[in-house]
């Protein structure tokens, strides 16, 4: 049971931190990035290379992935994005652009780091013993780490200047570029600071799981689900979402182990009954 | 005159709020009834009531006896109690002509599959439906702008638009959603004029609206509510010298000015 | 455009695709492209599903889930019960129909991204199921599907056996064509009549429709069962053709790429999907030269047309006709 739960807030928080990236973007422009997955990938490979290869200290290259991914992000928010929300009729052709965008990192990612899964040296070793637990030492680095990273990204949209704006942005476009904030320039931080956010995911865990070329779909698709439980473009939806989903895979690991593989059609099966239910999801806004 | 409408005893919660409070009254066949009331008074919440667009929390609305209310909006419509929208509400990509005409859906005699084969009912129903579409275009008086994309009407006629839209399902009841907002003095007057016209088809109007000089001019009778509840109803000389409406009027005026 | 300048487009269409297409692979020799050719028909055909849900204003992103229904259903018909491929068709696609409409009434309330997302998540439930439930064999999937048997009516053979041509191939290309042709006639018809009209108040706004006696409700599980049942009939051809159906054999990728086959032709058009499938599938086909790089060469060439022709190939002639 204490096992059960453990797991389920390692992967929980993990996943917070990657619907979060997830989220702000849609929130911000009602955009649905189906290249995030892709993006926590990169940021694994960024990570590999810089700790795994050049051996340099790993919060190096996890700084390295999070900076990398800032600023590809903010690159496709000014260049892509932007251009082509002005020139379509329809918001829908954003996806169309992510998913193309998605093919176009699966692409990159498979020529510069080929199809092989890579892993990288434990960060720290030996596994915690106690209370009914077992934990190796590294995953609850980790988890720590993705905590706090949460607190801060709340921290930060509550009350830095940046966070603020943005909050106001996502609630209203229209009322916040009467009331002078730069519309576009807060887009296109918000785009970077949640591609950021994957990109450092995909850092933090490659120390763990490793990473290859193949995973970024269904990250993407994982996240999707995330957002979908807590509520899309909601900051609390997509914390709650990542531990909701966190705590069923741990349980339904468990629980449903000897049954093979349907642990995640039972949690897709709940979600499309839950969202029949609750069509925005637990805290979402109305949709449409 | 017959009751076409009856509402009793209205009420709708939202959460800890209640927006609507036991509101009763009848609309009779044939005239013109305008809900009117202070800000936030409950106004809109009512009308989408009685349109079905929303549930009742209790209480009902009846349509010559039948339950309308708690059911979906189409079947509402399909019995004859219509709802307008305000004007940005049109089928944005269609012509004037084009969105009358595809009103017209709750007139076919011919079914969906009989519209995909061209069967003669088909047949016969489209050539009805063009033929009422021009009508109802040139009472309204958008013949000049009939084959106009209904995004680049000019902002007067959207209105005019919205009401054709109505006109097409061929309601008994039409509900008007604040026609005259938004309007200056000259395009109010022609407006009053319009809903006029609309009762001499036959028609029976309830309206939700701001504009007083334009309720009391047009009005049969006049329903007032504050805060949720009928606190009057009669005809224009009635409500203007009914002391509760003009406390009414004059305390949400002192909230308003931040007294 | 005329009735009669209509007649001539849609003669020298069925002109092309019956006679010179197979003309000009039997004078090139490249008798390949009958699979290609084959594939980019029968893919059109769910893409055209897809399409009229965007028709609607919904994003499906499920198909990939009503072709891998229908093609197991129709493998499932063949190898255990001994139907008819030819009957399988219409069964695949009606179960697909069936499924949709259960499947639809919770989730077409969702709108926008809502619905895309978990008509997505639909996609990967079903592959899920397909490794999961006995009757699709897991993994190794259902192998070694008969080819189609003759049609005959009163003793007079209509299409002989497929098994005994020298090139079924040829016979499949016939077949996904003539279904394809079948199909956007259908969907032409439906969305010039008053029903396509109808579609598009819903797409422009579902509670004026409403308002105007529409059943909203009806009339979205109407527009998704026809899109499942192309995407079923689609995912069965698709079986009988390869002969065989795995839980791969449709996944989330083909899902997207049905998206992205209505949106490259364009999504105001209703022969759009067939455009958009032809180019990606034959843009994706001539690439394979690149090797390694032919991913990345796709994929840009796709980011370039969104920033270019964010409204899709089609709207580069309605730019032309109003200008």
């Amino acid at each position: 049971m204490e096992q059960v739960i453990a797991n389920g807030l390692y992967l929980g928080a993990q996943y917070a931190l990657i619907a979060l990236g997830l989220t702000l973007i849609f929130g911000l422009m009602n955009v649905l990035n189906f290249a995030h997955g892709q993006m926590y990938v990169l940021g694994g490979f960024i990570t590999y290379a810089i700790y795994g290869q050049l051996g340099l200290p790993f919060p190096v290259a996890v700084l390295a992935s999070g900076v990398s991914l800032a600023v590809i992000g903010g690159l496709m928010e000014r260049y892509l994005f932007r251009t082509v929300i002005r020139r379509s009729h329809r918001e829908e052709s954003t996806m169309l652009l992510a998913a193309a965008t998605a093919f176009f990192f699966d692409a990159v990612i498979l020529l510069i780091f080929g199809e092989k899964q890579r892993g990288v040296p434990k960060i720290v070793k030996g596994v915690f013993h106690d209370f009914g637990i077992i934990l190796p030492y590294d995953r609850i680095v980790v988890a720590v780490v993705a905590a706090l990273m949460i607190f801060a990204f709340i921290l930060f949209m509550k009350y830095s200047r940046t966070g603020r704006a943005m909050r106001a942005l996502a609630q209203d476009r229209v009322a916040a570029q009467l009331m002078g904030i730069k519309v576009d320039r807060y887009t296109m931080i918000g785009f970077a600071l949640g591609a950021m956010l994957a990109g450092v995911v995909g850092g933090l865990l490659v120390s763990i799981t490793g990473v290859n070329s193949g995973i970024g779909g269904p990250i993407s698709v994982k996240a999707f689900l995330m957002i979908m439980i807590g509520g899309a473009g909601v900051v609390g939806g997509a914390i709650a979402g990542g531990f909701i989903l966190g705590m069923m895979e741990s349980v339904g690991l468990t629980v449903l182990r000897e049954y093979g593989d349907v642990t995640y059609l039972v949690i897709f099966a709940a979600l499309m009954i839950f969202l029949a239910i609750r069509p925005n999801g637990l805290m979402g806004k109305p949709w449409g | 005159m017959e009751t076409i409408l009856q509402i009793r005893d209205l009420t709708r919660r939202f959460g800890g709020l209640t927006a609507v409070n036991n509101v009763s009254f009848e609309v009779r066949e044939k005239e013109i009834l305008s809900v009117i009331g202070p800000n936030g008074a409950g106004k809109s919440t009512l009308f989408k009531l009685i349109a079905s667009f929303l549930k009742p929390t209790s209480g009902e609305v009846l349509y010559r006896g039948e339950r309308i209310s708690g059911l979906a909006p189409h079947i509402a419509a399909r019995k004859g109690v219509v709802r307008t929208f305000q004007e940005t509400t049109i089928f944005r990509n269609m012509t004037v002509r084009e969105n009358i005409i595809v009103a017209h859906h709750l007139r076919s005699k011919a079914s969906l599959a009989g519209f995909f084969f061209g069967t003669r009912a088909a047949r016969e129903d489209e050539r009805a439906f063009g033929e009422s579409a021009d009508e109802i275009i040139h009472f309204l008086n958008l013949d000049d702008l009939a084959r106009e994309k209904a995004k680049n009407l000019p902002h007067g006629h959207l209105r005019a638009l919205g009401i054709g839209i109505g006109l097409a399902t061929n309601p008994a009841v039409l509900l008007l959603d604040e026609p005259f907002a938004g309007m200056n003095h000259d395009e109010t007057h022609k407006a009053v004029a319009m809903v006029r016209r609309l009762r001499e088809r036959g028609l029976t109007v309830l309206l939700v609206e701001h504009d007083m000089p334009a309720v009391m001019k047009i009005s049969d009778r006049i329903v007032v509510i504050n805060f949720g509840q009928k606190i009057a109803e009669g005809t224009p000389l009635e409500i203007q010298n009914n002391e509760k409406v003009i406390e009414a009027y004059l305390g949400a005026e002192d909230e308003a000015i931040g007294m | 455009m005329t009735a009669t300048r209509k007649l001539a487009g849609l003669a020298i269409f069925l002109l092309a695709v019956f006679v010179l297409v197979p003309a000009l692979i039997a004078a090139t020799g490249r008798k390949d492209l009958y699979y290609t050719l084959t594939s980019v028909a029968l893919l059109s055909i769910a893409s055209a599903g897809v399409w009229l849900t965007f028709y609607i204003g919904r994003i499906n992103m499920g198909q990939g889930a009503f072709a891998l229904m229908g093609a197991y259903v129709a493998a499932v018909l063949v190898t255990r019960y001994g139907m008819s491929f030819w009957w399988t068709l219409p069964a695949a696609g009606l179960f697909c129909a069936l499924a949709s409409l259960l499947i639809g009434l919770p989730i077409l309330r969702l709108r926008g991204v809502y619905f895309a997302m978990v008509s997505l998540v639909l996609t990967e439930v079903t592959r899920l199921l397909a490794l999961a439930v006995p009757i699709t064999e897991g993994a190794k999937g259902i192998t070694n599907i008969p080819l189609p048997g003759a049609i005959s009516l009163f003793g007079i053979t209509l299409v002989p056996d497929f098994s005994t041509m020298e090139n079924p191939r040829i016979a499949f290309y016939y077949l996904a064509v003539t279904l394809m042709v079948i199909a956007f006639a259908a969907m032409y018809r439906l969305v010039n009549s008053r029903i396509g009209h109808i579609c598009m108040s819903l797409q422009q706004n579902e509670e004026l429709a409403s308002s105007i006696g529409v059943n909203i409700v009806h009339l979205r599980l109407i527009a998704f069962a026809i899109s499942s049942f192309l995407g079923g009939v689609s995912g069965a051809a698709f079986a009988a053709v390869t002969q065989s159906v795995y839980p791969s054999s449709f996944t989330v990728t083909d899902s997207v790429n049905f998206m992205l086959n209505c949106f490259l032709g364009g999504l105001g058009y209703v022969f759009g999907p067939m455009l958009g499938t032809l180019t990606l599938y034959f843009g994706w086909n001539l690439l394979f030269q690149t090797g390694e790089f032919q991913l990345l060469i796709y994929s840009s060439v796709m980011i370039l047309l969104m920033l270019v022709l964010p409204n899709g190939l089609l709207s580069l002639g309605e730019g032309r006709r109003k200008g």
